[in-house]
């Protein structure tokens, strides 16, 4: 397969049979829409392209720069695109949870503006709401923006109605599944595909998946917020169904570890919601059926997303010397010393002096002679033994001599024989009058 | 009444419910004092302060917590409060007298706020803390200190309009504070007028729910005060601010239910919730939703004191994503909060009495009138929604099942509505009965009340648990002597 731009590999991705060992249907072929094969991503590599493809040149004749409310894929595929026309593009969102994708965006180059939160004090006769004013700033004179408006734009549909739909007839040898599964988030994706199914087949069930009221799925909107989208029509949908998170990760991870697909956590909800249903109503049915759902983006986005819901899915194993092992025995009998003694002691030159604090506030104020390593640091270097030799008596410092206590007792059991902690910490210290400095 | 009814029932802590379980005291009390009328509960702020002194132990920081005076115009809840180690924000002169009043000292009063030359005035000759909106008004202040020959005023710099790099946080636009890139010249009418004032520290306030816009604030205000100590000043101080905000619904589930039959009435699919249709910021355009909610999140579980937890706890990203609250700690700095709605939840209520209630011939919802004002209960000027607590005249009155009622108030004026809400009773209320507005204390109580068509303004009274029973006196007789009675009583919160 030889193509002239990487635009040409958007598109015609793979239909693939899950085993149904996995799922435990009987009688129904589950498909997956592997759209997490598209070059950038995702299933919105098509409608970002159906949405800008020609404007782009127009664009880039007028400089203007590339605009969308997204917080995740859309975003990501035009960012690509405007970058491949020598555009700048600027994302505007207040949805965009996900640490990594902010990154993913800086860098590749996207402008990322969040919108500010709702006020606490509220004035309820202010009506103009975040998205108002964007819209403004849109249309000022003298500003040159190409806005591709994926929640209103029906060349977002169409990229389906003209890719994605006719695809899978085809490759079910020409007729449509019996059910189609789909996540509704600008719902392009859904309506495109459900309405080229339904030409071949106006029998086919279209299910649409929304994420539980107060839960958050990336790239699924809640069923209020579906009602905010204007390409959403309740009309396509012969059902709409909630999926939690909790659930949505459940489905991820089986697509990931049994399938051999490396879904997100959206396409991870289409298959949990694709599933749920199917089981419910294959009881009603002796023939042989076909359900399609639709496998949005990948998984490697969505680390710390599955992290906070999930942390014991990243179990590691316990490192050695690590403070966490200490006992609270341990720790209250850790060597301390107090700030008139420390002085005393720091007079004679014999400790060497441990800041334990981040180097921003070290170089703000600390005690004169000290060296910095910052706590994070510190717990690395003991992991691997004691970093001080046992003959250099040491002093260590933090704020309030509460992580020093740890760490002085972490250091004595590991065998360092005169390490002690600053007792009450800096701001003992400064309390006490004692001297500190800025270099 | 179409449908399940769609209740919105108040979160209640032990106090206030005890206190509604109290018809023989609340029934009483209105008849005698009319309706409607305001109680505080002066031992549940104490009880809260501990709560918010709670997470600033939990991150060893140390540093005053102001209440917000303008929250509630309150005698006895500022007295009691005297009696704790808590300070006092002070917004205007006449505050700033109560609370010299009500036993605070000046090193436990910070003066805030768009501010007279009376008020500049008091403020510096009881030397209290003075957070300094512009240098302007910093040249003002010094002015009056050397004309009157006054003790050098401790000031903190109000600052606004943060920056991020990286991802752009966008803020509403504040009338308050100097913007973080004219500091510098704020800096510099510091050193001129160094004779006069002490700078202390940097201060915020942003009025917005968004934690991260305020993990942005507290980033910028570290930054300025990094640069303060590189010119050899010494601050000491980070005063956040407030807008921690408060939980007031009891059910979660509730609050989504309420929302998405809201979001279906406004586009047509259910029977309207809302008198004449209002969609509190919804609406229709061809069948798609548009605008924004125009309501206070009310069931909010990341309120008050966890909000304070959870923004110490942010990574600040432009110091290798530390922690705020290590970073206020490691340099050495004091954090200041001035909470006032978060520091009265659960701390006052507001009662109003049944006068009407009417059955609309062709059916619907009641129409119940109370002896009160809409802006006697503020909850919905400040887009609460929360439903009234029915505290019925006769305890033995068999109770039928639930109904759909509007509350309207008692002015001449088609907009007097308690709530533009149709709100769900479990009960049908009775004239004479009580309707309780739970948690009406932070800014709901007094802040919006007038006087309109010479109608009253609600009576105040302070109320107290004694020996297994309520206790109350008028808000103004109310002193930390007051309750409990004998002496050595342990007021809490001192420290």
């Amino acid at each position: 397969m030889r193509y002239d731009s990487i635009t040409e590999a958007i598109g015609n991705t793979p239909l693939v049979r899950i085993d149904p060992a996995v799922h435990g249907l009987e009688h129904i072929d589950l498909y997956a829409k592997l759209e997490l094969l598209n070059p950038f991503g995702s299933v919105k590599d098509r409608a970002a392209w159906n949405m800008t493809g020609l404007r782009l040149a127009d664009a880039a004749e007028h400089g203007s720069q590339v605009v969308e409310l997204s917080s995740g894929n859309t975003a990501k595929a035009l960012a690509v695109l405007a970058g491949m026309h020598g555009l700048a593009f600027k994302s505007v969102t207040n949805r965009m949870r996900v640490p990594e994708i902010k990154d993913l965006l800086l860098l590749l180059g996207a402008e990322i503006e969040e919108l500010p939160g709702q006020s606490e004090c509220l004035d309820p006769t202010a009506t103009d709401d975040p998205l108002t004013l964007f819209h403004r700033s849109l249309s000022e004179p003298g500003s040159a923006y190409l806005h591709t408006d994926q929640y209103f734009n029906p060349r977002n549909t169409e990229a389906h109605l003209t890719g994605t739909g006719p695809e899978i007839v085809k490759d079910l040898d020409g007729r449509a599944p019996d059910w189609f599964i789909a996540c509704v988030g600008t719902a392009g994706s859904s309506t495109g595909v459900a309405r080229v199914l339904r030409e071949h087949d106006p029998a086919v069930q279209v299910v649409g998946l929304v994420a539980a009221k107060s839960d958050f799925i990336p790239g699924i909107r809640t069923i209020d917020e579906a009602h905010q989208v204007g390409l959403f029509d309740p009309g396509t949908y012969d059902s709409i169904e909630a999926v939690n998170s909790d659930e949505a990760i459940e489905g991820m991870l089986t697509l990931n570890r049994r399938c051999g697909i490396l879904a997100g956590p959206t396409g991870g909800a289409a298959y949990f919601g694709a599933v749920r249903r199917l089981k419910a109503v294959e009881a009603d049915t002796a023939e042989r059926r076909s359900a399609v759902f639709i496998v949005c983006d990948r998984v490697e986005s969505y680390v710390s997303y599955v992290r906070q819901r999930r942390p014991d899915l990243f179990g590691r194993p316990r490192r050695a010397n690590s403070p966490a092992d200490l006992t609270d025995a341990e720790v209250r009998t850790a060597p301390a010393i107090g700030v008139t003694q420390a002085r005393t002691w720091i007079g004679t030159g014999a400790p060497l002096v441990v800041d334990l604090r981040s180097p921003y506030a070290f170089a703000a104020l600390h005690i004169d002679g000290s060296v910095n390593i910052v706590d994070e640091l510190f717990e690395e270097l003991v992991h691997g033994g004691l970093p001080f030799s046992r003959t250099r008596p040491v002093l260590l410092a933090c704020p309030v001599g509460e992580k020093s206590a740890r760490y002085a007792a972490l250091l004595t059991r590991m065998g360092h024989p005169d390490v002690r902690s600053l007792a009450g910490g800096i701001i003992a210290w400064r309390d006490a009058g004692a001297p500190l400095v800025r270099d | 009444m179409g449908g399940q009814p769609l209740y919105l029932a108040p979160r209640l802590g032990d106090r206030l419910r005890s206190l509604l379980a109290s018809p023989e005291l609340l029934h009483p009390l209105t008849d005698a004092l009319g309706s409607p009328l305001n109680v505080v509960v002066p031992d549940q702020l104490a009880a809260n302060l501990e709560q918010f002194r709670a997470v600033y132990d939990r991150h060893h920081l140390s540093g005053q917590v102001l209440f917000a005076h303008k929250a509630n115009r309150s005698s006895a809840l500022l007295r009691r409060l005297a009696a704790t180690d808590a300070g006092v924000d002070v917004a205007s002169l006449g505050e700033l007298q109560h609370a010299l009043g009500a036993g605070f000292t000046p090193d436990r009063i910070t003066a805030t706020g768009p501010k007279n030359p009376e008020f500049l005035w008091l403020a510096a000759r009881t030397s209290v803390t003075v957070a300094v909106d512009s240098p302007a008004e910093l040249v003002q202040l010094a002015m009056l200190v050397r004309k009157f020959a006054l003790p050098r005023a401790c000031v903190l710099f109000r600052l606004a309009g943060f920056e991020t790099s990286g991802v752009r946080v966008l803020s509403r636009r504040s009338r308050f504070g100097t913007p973080v890139k004219e500091w510098a010249g704020l800096l510099d009418a510091v050193e001129r007028h160094s004779d006069a004032v002490e700078p202390v520290g940097a201060a915020y306030h942003l009025d917005t729910t968004s934690l991260t816009e305020k993990a942005t604030a507290l980033e910028g205000c570290l930054r300025v005060l990094e640069e303060c100590r590189s010119r050899g000043l010494r601050p000491s101080t980070v005063d956040i601010g407030g807008g921690f905000g408060v939980d007031y619904l009891a059910d979660g589930e509730q609050w989504e239910r309420y929302t998405t039959g809201l979001t279906a009435a406004v586009l047509g699919t259910r029977p309207p919730l809302t008198w004449g249709g209002h969609g509190y910021g919804l609406r229709n355009e061809s069948g798609t939703l548009r605008g924004s909610l125009a309501l206070y999140p009310a069931h909010r579980p990341l309120a008050g004191p966890r909000y304070l937890d959870g923004l110490l706890g942010h990574p600040a990203a432009s110091f290798d994503g530390r922690p705020l609250a290590a970073l206020l700690l490691e340099h050495l700095y004091d954090l200041r909060i001035e909470p006032g709605r978060a520091l009265l939840d659960q701390c006052g209520l507001t009662l109003a009495k049944v006068l009407e209630v009417r059955e609309p011939e062709n059916g619907g919802e009641l129409l119940v009138r109370l002896a009160a004002k809409a802006d006697d209960v503020a909850l919905e000027e400040h887009g609460v929604l929360m439903d009234p607590v029915v505290v019925p005249r006769d305890p033995k009155r068999a109770a039928a099942g639930p109904v759909a009622v509007h509350l309207f108030g008692t002015l001449c004026l088609e907009t007097d509505l308690i709530t533009r809400r149709t709100v769900f009773l479990p009960h049908r209320p009775e004239p004479g009965d009580l309707l309780a507005f739970a948690n009406t204390a932070g800014y709901c109580m007094d802040f919006h009340a007038t006087r309109a068509q010479r109608q009253p303004v609600a009576r105040k009274v302070a109320a107290w648990q004694e020996d297994g029973a309520w206790r109350w006196c008028l808000d103004d007789q109310y002193w930390p002597t007051t309750s409990g009675g004998a002496p050595g009583y342990d007021m809490g919160g001192a420290q």
